[in-house]
């Protein structure tokens, strides 16, 4: 119903008319159009004054003619909504729906918004995984063209996904496939991880996982033919197919680099080739090798040479010879660097992540990797970087758009442990990563168990007077009672700052500082074992050290690492005044790898180690290394090693003692009945280890377990990356002990990985 | 990778043969088609056109790049916009002195502590994750 | 976790009062200082009778009291309704400064994003330009002053930024965007000083003196030109104060921009 305007040419009118408007004011249409009387106006303003007249939303019909001298505007007004209800609804709650539609109180009843409405509602329920809940309106006229609008919603039930299937996949089995998309089955689990909901882009993230997986296990020709969800209307469920074919499995053939800028020889960047010849094919490899050779052509004064792979598919016997090229790309600077969109974290924390500064050459792998840094933060949920045209041709801006999120937490968490101090675990918590926006962590927690009490705050500054060092400290107070005859109440802080020497390799220098006070009544004595009597008498104490570890971590992913290798060594003197002396070196490694790719079966080896030269008159007891449950599974926490009588009574007091040694071999693997997104893995294990040597002074006291004998024991746990955390059940039988060792076969708790 | 230290080159890229194509007496187009747009130009009457170009050696991941080398090519015009003469500025030139410590005071509402763990911070989710696992 | 009940449409009548004491009650809650309870009257009015004059007025006090208690973005959005619907109407000037209010407001520290002084500026230059005569001209000027010397500071801030990290293309680059967008503002004298700093630590002795010259002939007296000055004096420089034309060109240059 457009309007029909008989065309005037530039005329003037000397009287404005408007019929039909009785809610709305004439004033009100006058003022939306743009012609007055005795001024000149052409056809552009009549429709310009329409199309005002339309965007007000008050009005069905339009129709502006010129009769003689007058302007005559005919109308005919839309009803009026009074207000608007949303009813039905309960798993959207009604302000976000109101968000999503555009009928509001005071505004037009228009059949076509209600319409737009309906199917926004139908959308925002389709996203929670509910394509199939339906929408009616009801009105109620309240007379003189006011009525009521509510939307009514039936919301059915969940929308769930009951089959994935794969067709062409011969080389990965359907099992191994699914654990690599992101949309799972439904199971028992979904309405918690929500990882059974159907959607499009999800589809597409799919595709795309399922493309990295095979371009990285030696695939290049791989190609997703298809991938669609058939909704079964009936059963309310979808069916998810993906047709793949996988082409032929290539290994890597010769591998050389050209160069064509003079200045930059080949022979020397062949060293920086991640992909040998005859390895299986991955394009990770490639990628890494682009990146570190223009990290290496860069830092030779070239940053403008652009790194392009060229790979040439040899069919017969399944190779691909990759050439680097390495050309002269265009010189583009950097001439501005537009922080937008952070509205919390400060200015600097963003940019100092940047390695070039404004004036500096334009360097895609400098962006890339600042964008990697920037994600790591955490403190953002979007960070994209683009790049706009800069004042000249040969400049460029770069627009950083980030999206904070909150980083702060109020956290009540709760725990269980087995074993000796074990229990219920309650802890209240303040924890924030962004603290005032300026990148600082900091983390304020209390609790307590059944005979425990311990309160902590930390602090990290991450740029310790613009160096790139993570420098903090902490502060601690613990009173144990676990004990039945004596207290231990510990107290202190540690300075601490972590500086990265590379990507991987980083080292931290700390000072501690703990004063530790063991009480325990007279008449407890004869209970008491020498070395914790002689302590007890000497409260309380302090031990100040500083201790000084390096680390490597090239660990891939830390929730469920598959590949790589952590491993720490720590050396700790102590004798900076305090009561204790002894310098204590030890170390700890893992190494993780895929044992059988398709399976997803995942061995890890581990090894550690220490010893404690004591370097003053005697070692204190609680110096003494002491092995938890977790060292050697199948034993209490300090369950092995060197033991004291306790006076007259029969049993011991584990004492610790000056060295240790544990080895472990894992195999983890998805548990084979139960659906394999569902987060559960079962695993096999077997450990072994020794503590031994004891410098405690223990008097009179009868004193067994200071020899090297080996414990070992196998075992079998459950691990359950359930949405709360990490679980995990182990359960192991010593094969080899020492008749005085306390064992402990069942255990379970929170599996705190590193 | 091939060790702890790094070498990065910032500012303008000088490379030999292109610093001959802008000889005294040639125009400012010239100047600007051969050497590209310069770092910076005289602050007040653009009659000079600055290539700066610095080079920093970092000896280890969190250390900060010290600078090692630094060119400033001045490129100065006559009049009629043709190079009179070039200078040529280089680290020997520059000073070491500590910035003034003062800053213009500037408005805008600071994010306080609370302010901003009450406003974004305990969300929902996290409250979850947290209730379980300590 | 409750979920919002379900309301019988049929029984949301309508409210019965008259626009008049709808409006009244609310300038009465208003001068009572209860601003909530003044702001809702003004809706009632708004929603019973959206087209009556009284409507009008309560639309523009709505934008006023959801400013007043600090409600922002409400503010904005009902004061710029009240310009979609009633353009030309009296009360049009108030609307548009209440929406650069609104902006103003939001205005972050200078290490965050400025799009709100950005958008403070925008609206408080359309009350200067479109209601040249009304009696909020004069403050929406001083808005604008503030949300410049924001823009200003903030390009001062990351300029400092790199300073410190002896990135001189980038710390000139920045101060020289504050000389030329920004010269009226109150960061002038520091981005003059700054940049006396930056050419000084490259050696590019000639600019350093050019701007301690600039800086010291249009702010004599100012504590940045001391200290500029006392720079250039450890190598015995003088700022050029000599060379007239040159001088007088920058001098000009810097005040007619």
């Amino acid at each position: 119903t457009l309007v029909s305007a008989t065309r005037a040419e530039a005329a003037v009118v000397n009287r404005i008319q408007v019929s039909g408007a009785d809610r709305v004011s004439a004033e009100t249409v006058k003022a939306n159009i743009s012609i007055q009387p005795g001024k000149t106006f052409s056809n552009a303003d009549i429709d310009e004054s329409v199309r005002r007249l339309y965007a007000t939303g008050y009005f069905s019909d339009v129709k502006v003619s010129v009769s003689g001298g007058t302007l005559v505007v005919v109308v005919n007004e839309n009803q009026l909504i009074n207000a608007v209800v949303i009813n039905g609804n309960r798993k959207i709650k009604d302000d976000k729906l109101e968000a999503v539609i555009r009928s509001r109180a005071q505004g037009p009843f228009s059949e076509t918004a209600i319409e737009a409405d309906k199917q926004a509602i139908r959308d925002a329920y389709a996203a929670i995984g509910r394509s199939d809940a339906t929408v009616t309106t009801q009105t109620y006229p309240l007379g003189n063209g006011r009525v009521n609008l509510a939307f009514v919603v039936d919301e059915g039930d969940r929308t769930k996904i009951s089959q994935i299937n794969f067709v062409g996949n011969e080389a990965f089995s359907n099992g191994r496939l699914r654990s690599v998309i992101l949309t799972k089955k439904s199971n028992f689990l979904s309405f918690l991880t929500r990882k059974d909901v159907y959607s499009e882009d999800k589809l597409r993230a799919d595709e795309e996982a399922l493309r990295q997986f095979y371009f990285n296990n030696g695939f290049a020709d791989f190609r997703v033919i298809s991938a669609e969800a058939v909704l079964d209307e009936a059963s309310n469920e979808y069916v998810v197919t993906f047709t793949v074919e996988e082409g032929q499995r290539y290994n890597f053939g010769d591998v050389n680099v050209e160069s064509t800028v003079e200045g930059l020889d080949s022979e020397e960047l062949k060293g920086l080739i991640e992909s040998r010849p005859g390895k299986v094919y991955r394009a990770k490899d490639v990628q890494d090798t682009m990146s570190e050779i223009s990290q290496r052509v860069a830092a030779k004064g070239y940053p403008f040479a652009r790194v392009t792979p060229r790979g040439n598919r040899d069919l017969g016997n399944g190779t691909i010879a990759v050439d680097y090229l390495v050309d002269q790309g265009e010189r583009a600077y950097v001439e501005r660097i537009e922080i937008r969109g952070n509205t919390r974290t400060r200015d600097f924390v963003i940019r100092r992540e940047f390695d070039i500064g404004e004036g500096d050459a334009f360097n895609q792998e400098v962006i890339t990797r600042a964008k990697r840094r920037l994600e790591a933060l955490g403190f953002f949920s979007s960070v994209n970087i683009t790049t706009a045209p800069g004042s000249q041709s040969d400049r460029v801006v770069l627009v950083v758009d980030v999206q904070d999120q909150s980083t702060g937490s109020f956290g009540i968490g709760a725990g269980y442990e087995t074993g000796s101090n074990g229990g219920i675990k309650l802890e209240a918590s303040i924890e924030e990563k962004n603290f005032l926006g300026r990148g600082q962590y900091i983390r304020i927690a209390a609790g307590g168990g059944k005979n425990s009490r311990d309160y902590s705050l930390s602090f990290t500054e991450p740029y310790f007077l613009g160096y790139r060092l993570a420098a903090g400290f902490d502060i601690f107070k613990n009173e144990d009672t676990s004990e039945d005859y004596y207290n231990v109440d510990t107290q202190g802080f540690s300075l601490r700052v972590t500086a990265p020497i590379t990507e991987d390799l980083s080292t931290t220098l700390r000072y501690n500082y703990t004063e530790l006070d063991y009480s325990a009544g007279v008449a407890n004595e004869p209970y008491i074992s020498t070395p914790y009597w002689t302590v007890v008498g000497q409260s309380p104490l302090v031990r100040s050290s500083i201790s000084h570890s390096v680390t490597f971590d090239t660990i891939d992913d830390k929730t469920l690492p598959r590949d790589g290798i952590f491993a720490q060594v720590t050396q700790e003197f102590a004798g900076l005044g305090g009561d204790s002396d002894f310098y204590k070196l030890s170390g700890k490694a893992r190494y993780f790898h895929m044992l059988l790719e398709d399976a997803d079966v995942i061995g890890s080896i581990s090894v550690a180690g220490g010893h404690i030269w004591g370097t003053g008159d005697e070692t204190k007891v609680y110096d003494q290394f002491k092995l938890s449950g977790a060292d050697i599974r199948g034993f209490e926490s300090g369950g092995i090693g060197p033991r004291a009588k306790k006076g007259k009574m029969a049993d011991y007091d584990s004492i610790g003692g000056t060295t240790y040694f544990t080895v472990s071999a894992e195999a983890s693997f998805p548990l084979p009945i139960v659906p394999r997104d569902s987060g559960f893995r079962g695993a096999i294990f077997a450990d072994a280890g020794t503590l031994y040597g004891n410098d405690a002074f223990t008097g009179s006291d009868k004193v067994v377990g200071t020899s090297a004998s080996l414990r070992a024991s196998v075992g079998a746990s459950i691990i359950w990356a359930s949405p709360f955390g990490p679980l995990r059940f182990d359960y192991a039988v010593p094969l080899k002990k020492e008749d005085f060792d306390e064992v402990q076969r069942f255990k379970f708790g929170i599996a705190t990985q590193f | 990778c091939q060790g702890p230290s790094e070498v990065l080159y910032q500012g303008y890229v000088v490379d030999q043969e292109t610093l001959a194509l802008a000889p005294v007496g040639s125009s400012r187009e010239q100047v600007l088609l051969s050497l590209g747009t310069p770092s910076a130009t005289a602050t007040f009457d653009n009659e000079v056109f600055y290539y700066i170009s610095q080079k920093r050696k970092r000896s280890a991941a969190f250390m900060k790049p010290k600078i090692v080398e630094q060119s400033v090519l001045a490129v100065y015009f006559d009049k009629d916009g043709n190079v009179e003469r070039l200078g040529h500025y280089t680290m020997q030139d520059g000073k070491v002195f500590d910035m003034i410590a003062r800053v213009t005071p500037t408005g805008g509402a600071e994010t306080t502590f609370l302010g901003q763990l009450l406003r974004g911070g305990a969300s929902p989710g996290n409250m979850m994750k947290n209730l379980m696992s300590n | 976790c409750q979920s919002d009940p379900d309301i019988d449409i049929s029984k949301l009548g309508m409210e019965n009062e008259s626009p008049d004491t709808l409006y009244n009650q609310g300038l009465a809650n208003l001068n009572a200082g209860k601003v909530t309870e003044a702001g809702r009257k003004f809706e009632a009015v708004d929603r019973q009778s959206p087209f009556s004059d009284q409507a009008r007025k309560s639309l523009v006090m709505l934008a006023f009291t959801s400013y007043r208690q600090g409600r922002n973005e409400e503010a904005i959005s009902a004061a710029k309704r009240y310009l979609a619907l009633y353009p030309g109407s009296e009360d049009a000037a108030y609307a548009q400064y209440i929406v650069g209010l609104g902006y103003w407001k939001q205005i972050p520290s200078v290490t965050q994003d400025q799009r709100a002084s950005q958008q403070t500026i925008e609206a408080m230059q359309a009350v200067v330009d479109n209601y040249p005569d009304s009696e909020y001209v004069e403050d929406a000027q001083a808005k604008i002053r503030f949300a410049r010397d924001q823009l200003a500071g903030k390009e001062m801030q990351v300029g400092r930024y790199y300073l410190e990290r002896k990135e001189y293309i980038a710390a000139a680059t920045r101060f020289r965007v504050v000389v030329e967008k920004y010269p009226m503002t109150n960061q002038i004298e520091e981005a003059l000083a700054r940049l006396v700093e930056t050419y000084y630590a490259m050696g590019v002795d000639s600019e350093a003196q050019t701007a301690a010259a600039v800086l010291g002939h249009n702010y004599p007296d100012s504590e940045w030109y001391a200290d500029s000055y006392k720079l250039l004096q450890t190598k015995g420089l003088e700022p050029r104060e000599n060379s007239g034309s040159w001088i007088a060109r920058a001098g000009r240059r810097l005040m007619g921009a």
